[in-house]
């Protein structure tokens, strides 16, 4: 038995606080890079505080521990989260040992202060998820505004609208923590453009924001090897793949196109069918293999003339064909993209409202789609296909467009990708405050119809996708698309408010709110703009006095994303107290038994679970847990 | 499952650049690259532990690609750079130098890095701004009408690598051969979307580099056995084929194919082929081009009825081929070839280079496909003169978009800093406040990036002279190490070879510091053309790379490296 390792409150403020030094050089106004490099050699940047600390390969279970999920949700906040998190601690910590709870009976004051530590964390959460939500809709709330749909899908067209900035400086604020100032106007202004462009009509915002995240990795091209500001919007969609023939010669508009599912080339043994050549058999009368081959080929010239009697000049194909095919098509002035990815061809089949070819013998016209044109594009080092859709009244209901990223480096336009998927993802959030439960749970929905929506119509598939993101809302104070000021004045309005709370709580002595929980957190976040203005104090100050008159105009900042982090700390400042040993163990990692939970994980707990056990008192008793970091 | 093991934590490196290790070796490969830099530029030996290929150079791309460091900071400015090289091939060592350069420069001083950033980009944009502007005095019009300043954009390119050991004659005859291929590869006549030709080049080692030549059409290998004295109709049939015609089955699936005894399947099949070989002659196909391998016994009969048969042409000269003949390439064994898949060449001859001899194919009519037969003395130098000429090709590409060239021998360098200079003292106040900064940060920051530029200008000096900058113009000069006495009259001409010394004119030493004044403008009547010509595209890019890599390697606060 390897030897138990007691934590003591102690050691969870260490490791809290080393992470918090690391996360500290990439926060606030005068914070920076963070240049990392994979297990591959590949190198990356990032100022994202969970790409940081996942780099990290963190060993010990207390840290990753800290290395919460919360992000995935609201795209945004992992380096406040580990502020908070290491702020709460100490105060809980000081708290605790000035006065240990006398009313147990604990054989050592070690034990006594983590017993008060840990009630004093359950009595935050406790408070928190009762009483957090009205205190931010009356305390922080009235200071901010809030931005709608139509302010933001105005960019577009009037860029002079005063009101439509509002989502410019909100994502130029975001941005401004995920790559620095000098390029977060630059990439706002494509972003906001980007999301006007995709705005389906008569639909919700969310579920124009949903559409973009999810497809979001067709929808963008990164180059290396250009300066930043090369960075557009292109029509369209740009298909990653290069013409498998030479592309179309004349320029002739519109196109037609058709999209391929398995080779056009007749398949004449299937894997376990025997070809018998030579034995004289009654059911076929030619024997020659050389037969067999004339007659595949003569199949696919039956094909390829059908296709060129519907017109049909472009073949995308989501498998490789032949080289017959290659040439027979090159012949008939069609031009071929092999092998593209399924994302890609999902989107182009739902944007072109066409339906996917699986029997290459009954082609029909519905199979066949207008597009306005298709060639080739030069990105770089290699050259794609373009293609544009046209305009039509029952179909589209958005303007097609492809984010070309631009950036000397591939770790940079990899950066730059990331954050502009997060953006979208804190948006979303934004618009709909969800809690981190039915959030998940709607994405689960979309994701499992968009895998299958190559096949489905649609028109069920749209469907599927607005039900999905008007499912019921659970208790929620807060409305969609609140926005603060940036730079801490969340957490500086949020602190008066506890702090009055607080006040008026003694007053009126309810006994069933304890005032110090209150004072706690409201100290606690108190931290945040303090170490925003850590370079000059004088700052601070006067952002203090600006917040209360709310003449700050620094960017602004999603309160319901804020909401959030604060309810994923407290959680997680409640679990990490709640931990006792850690116990480390010897697990064969091949037998299945012992990761009996395993598959319902993700990626990073899978990791999590390598080597460690965590004994975990509860109620007194000893239980060992496997999957502690989950919330019960 | 079994090698599972456990990962090893993250190797953590705060501040990079307070780290001496980093420091050194970022101050070495500015040496490096410093001293390779421009005409006059020393040349680097690489090689490798185990004895492999020795290469000399100096080209960026060779360099940058060998120099491998476990220190992801330098990677990261290695690959910004090498990624510019490889979208425009040329300026990659200008963007290292000044990136580099600038990085030094903003460390020495105690400026903030944030600040720094800051003021670096609001200069890189005066300098963008201005070379974009029509009244731009660093930069050229290109002329198509007259090949003059063609000529001397490659020549400055094919000079500033002098890996390839060419004499003058001999760079001026690359610089005209590389803007006659170019030439060749634009289309006259083609209205609506222009798509150019290809370049292909042909090495023949130990020839004079001026037996060197560009022929217009394609070169291919000398097929076997090809009688001299023929006579050829004219224009010739062409077929061109790119499935294999070895007798080998097409792809039939992944079943087993049962054969039982007594059945020749081999020449079932080779009966197929030679009634194809019987369709092509009938035809009157005089010259039969396959991508792969064709059986023996049809290129016999092929032959015996007078075809020129080119076998294992490979995939590259596929596109060149049937854009010089018309002809489309044929995949399919049993069905008869339609006439429009026959392509046609105007003539056929046989060419000799030293040891090679080549099938010459002409282009019936106008075509953009060319041949570039490239002569060296030895394997080194012409490998190195066949990358300079990729890049002159490609340089001479880009000024079909951007039609204008920059002023070279470092006059640009110099002219830039000595506009931003000026340009930011006169708005002091309004910048300061848009920065977020206070105005003598501003002013240090502006000097620190034109620092940079004049030390990249001064980097074209190997030879222990000292590198001058006028007070009229900004232009860059020379003053040679063994002139002892600074007289205005021995200078001659700039760097670029616009401006010739006067004696009113001024100069002072790179690197001081000088009075802040408005380059004033050249007189563009002169009939004097400028010798040294930069690609504009290239360096535009160049600049902006150099520029944001610097920012971004200044904006690093941290460095996790991950062991496993």
């Amino acid at each position: 038995m390897p030897p138990l390792e007691h934590l003591h409150m102690k050691n969870v403020l260490q490791t809290v606080g080393v992470l918090e030094a690391v996360i500290l050089r990439s926060f606030g106004p005068e914070g920076g890079q963070v240049l990392f490099t994979r297990d591959t050699g590949q190198a990356m940047l990032s100022r994202s505080g969970t790409r940081i600390l996942t780099a990290l390969q963190l060993e010990h279970p207390l840290a990753r521990l800290c290395v919460w999920k919360h992000s995935t949700a609201t795209g945004d906040g992992s380096k406040t989260f580990i502020l908070l998190l290491a702020s709460l601690l100490r105060l809980i910590h000081a708290a605790a040992s000035k006065e240990p709870n006398v009313s147990h009976s604990y054989n050592s004051t070690k034990a006594a202060e983590a017993a008060t530590a840990r009630h004093l964390a359950d009595k935050l959460l406790a408070f928190a998820l009762k009483e957090l939500d009205e205190l931010i809709a009356t305390g922080v709330v009235p200071y901010g505004g809030r931005i709608s749909w139509e302010d933001f899908t105005a960019t577009a067209q009037s860029p002079s609208l005063a009101n439509n900035l509002c989502v410019q400086k909100l994502l130029r604020s975001f941005f401004h923590t995920r790559f620095g100032y000098t390029h977060c106007d630059f990439i706002s202004h494509l972003a906001c453009e980007l999301l006007s462009y995709w705005k389906f009509k008569n639909e919700l915002p969310s579920f124009s924001l949903q559409f973009v995240s999810d497809n979001f990795p067709a929808l963008h091209t990164p180059v290396s090897g250009f300066p930043v500001c090369a960075s557009r919007l292109i029509d369209g969609q740009v298909i990653h793949r290069d013409f498998a023939t030479p592309p179309l010669k004349t320029d002739h508009q519109p196109v037609k196109a058709v999209v391929l599912t398995r080779s056009l080339q007749p398949t004449l043994l299937n894997t376990g069918d025997v070809l018998e050549v030579g034995c004289g058999g009654r059911m076929m009368e030619e024997r020659s293999i050389v037969h067999f081959s004339a007659w595949m080929e003569r199949s696919l010239q039956g094909i390829i003339a059908n296709l060129q009697t519907l017109g049909v000049c472009v073949l995308l194909s989501a498998v490789k064909q032949s080289a017959a095919v290659l040439a027979l098509a090159t012949q008939a002035e069609m031009c071929v993209v092999e092998c593209v990815s399924e994302d890609e061809l999902s989107l182009f089949v739902r944007l072109s409202g066409t339906i996917p070819i699986w029997d290459c013998s009954m082609i029909e016209p519905e199979h066949v789609v207008t597009l306005t044109f298709c060639r080739p594009i030069q990105l770089g080092g290699h050259r794609y296909v373009h293609v544009a859709f046209q305009d039509s009244e029952e179909r589209i209901t958005v303007k097609p467009c492809s984010l070309v990223i631009c950036a000397p480096g591939e770790g940079q336009t990899e950066q730059y990708a990331c954050a502009l998927q997060d953006a979208v993802r804190m948006l979303l959030r934004t618009w709909e405050p969800m809690h981190a439960a039915v959030t998940t749970t709607s994405k689960r929905t979309l994701q499992s119809h968009k895998s299958s929506s190559l096949h489905t119509d649609n028109l069920t598939d749209r469907t599927t996708y607005r039900s999905s993101a008007i499912q019921p809302i659970h208790k929620c104070v807060l409305e969609p698309g609140c926005v603060i000021s940036a730079g801490g004045s969340f957490e500086l309005l949020l602190h008066y408010a506890l702090l009055q709370h607080g006040h008026s709580c003694s007053v009126s002595h309810d006994l069933n709110i304890d005032t110090s929980v209150s004072q706690l957190l409201a100290n606690a976040l108190l931290s945040v703009p303090q170490k925003i203005y850590a370079h000059s104090p004088r700052h601070f100050l006067e952002t203090q006095s600006k917040v209360i008159n709310s003449e700050l105009d620094l960017g602004l900042e999603s309160v319901s994303c804020k909401y959030q982090l604060l309810l994923a700390v407290l959680q997680c400042v409640r679990s990490l107290l709640k931990v006792d040993t850690v116990l480390p163990t010897h697990i064969a990692l091949h037998t299945q038994s012992s990761r009996p939970a395993s598959t319902s994980w993700e990626d990073t707990e899978d990791e999590l679970l390598s080597g460690y056990i965590h004994l975990h008192t509860h109620t007194h008793t000893h239980i060992v847990y496997h999957a502690i970091y989950k919330e019960e | 499952m079994s090698r599972l093991s456990k990962k090893s934590p993250s190797v953590c490196t705060d501040l990079p650049l307070d780290n001496t290790d980093i420091c050194e070796k970022l101050y070495l490969l500015k040496q490096i690259l410093r001293s390779c830099f421009g005409p006059t530029g020393r040349l680097k030996q690489v090689h490798n532990n185990i004895g492999g290929h020795v290469v000399t150079t100096s080209a960026s791309s060779v360099l940058l690609s060998s120099v491998s460091s476990s220190q992801p900071f330098i990677n990261l400015i290695k690959t910004s750079i090498l990624n510019h090289v490889s979208r425009f091939s040329d300026c990659g060592l200008f963007a290292a130098i000044l990136c580099l350069s600038l990085i030094e420069q903003v460390k020495k001083s105690a400026l903030r890095e944030s600040v720094a950033i800051r003021v670096n980009k609001h200069s890189l944009g005066l300098c963008t701004s201005y070379l974009q502007r029509e009244d731009c005095d660093c930069r050229v019009k290109l002329d198509f009408c007259s090949s003059q300043n063609l000529i001397t954009l490659a020549r400055s390119i094919i000079s500033s690598k002098p890996a390839c050991v060419l004499t003058e004659p001999e760079t001026l005859h690359i610089s005209k051969l590389a803007v006659q291929a170019f030439l060749l590869t634009v289309p006259c006549s083609s209205p609506g979307v222009v798509s150019l030709g290809r370049i292909v080049t042909v090495p023949v080692e130990g020839h004079s580099v001026l037996s060197s030549a560009v022929l217009p059409g394609l070169l291919v290998e000398m097929p076997d056995g090809l009688s001299k004295g023929e006579s050829l109709p004219n224009p010739l049939s062409v077929v061109v084929f790119s499935a294999s015609l070895a007798g080998d089955l097409s792809e039939l699936g992944n079943g087993v194919i049962e054969v039982h005894p007594g059945v020749d399947t081999d020449s079932q099949i080779l009966g197929q082929l030679l009634e194809l070989g019987r369709q092509v002659v009938n035809n009157e196909v005089k010259l039969f081009v396959c991508q792969k391998v064709i059986h023996p016994v049809l290129q016999q009969y092929l032959r015996s009825h007078g075809v020129i048969v080119v076998e294992r042409l490979g995939i590259a000269l596929m596109e060149p081929l049937s854009q010089l003949t018309g002809a489309q390439p044929v995949a399919t064994l049993h069905t008869t070839i339609p006439s429009k898949a026959y392509g046609n060449v105007r003539d056929l001859s046989i060419r000799r280079f030293g040891s090679k001899t080549m099938l010459h194919l002409l282009p019936l009519g106008e075509s953009v496909i060319c041949t570039m037969i490239l002569c060296h003395r030895n394997q080194t130098m012409l490998n190195e003169l066949k990358v300079v000429c990729q890049v002159t090709e490609h340089v001479l590409r880009l000024t079909l978009r951007e039609p204008f060239a920059l002023l070279g021998g470092g006059c640009t360098e110099t002219h830039l800093a000595a506009y931003v200079r000026h340009k930011s003292k006169n708005d002091v106040p309004e910048a300061a406040l848009l920065l977020g900064c206070s105005q003598t940060e501003y002013l240090l920051g502006v000097e620190l990036f034109c620092r940079a530029l004049e030390s990249a200008a001064g980097a074209l000096e190997h030879d222990g002279g000292n590198s001058l900058i006028d007070l009229t113009h900004a232009h860059r000069w020379t003053l040679p190490a063994d002139s002892i006495k600074e007289t205005n009259d021995s200078l001659g001409f700039c760097g670029c070879g616009l401006v010739e010394s006067s004696p009113s004119s001024k100069w002072t030493y790179l690197n001081t510091k000088y009075a802040e004044f408005c380059p004033s403008p050249l007189f563009r009547d002169t009939p004097v053309q400028p010798r040294v010509l930069d690609s504009f595209t290239a360096k535009l890019s160049a600049l902006q790379v150099a520029i944001e890599t610097a920012n971004l390697a200044l904006d690093i606060k941290y460095i996790i490296q991950d062991m496993n």
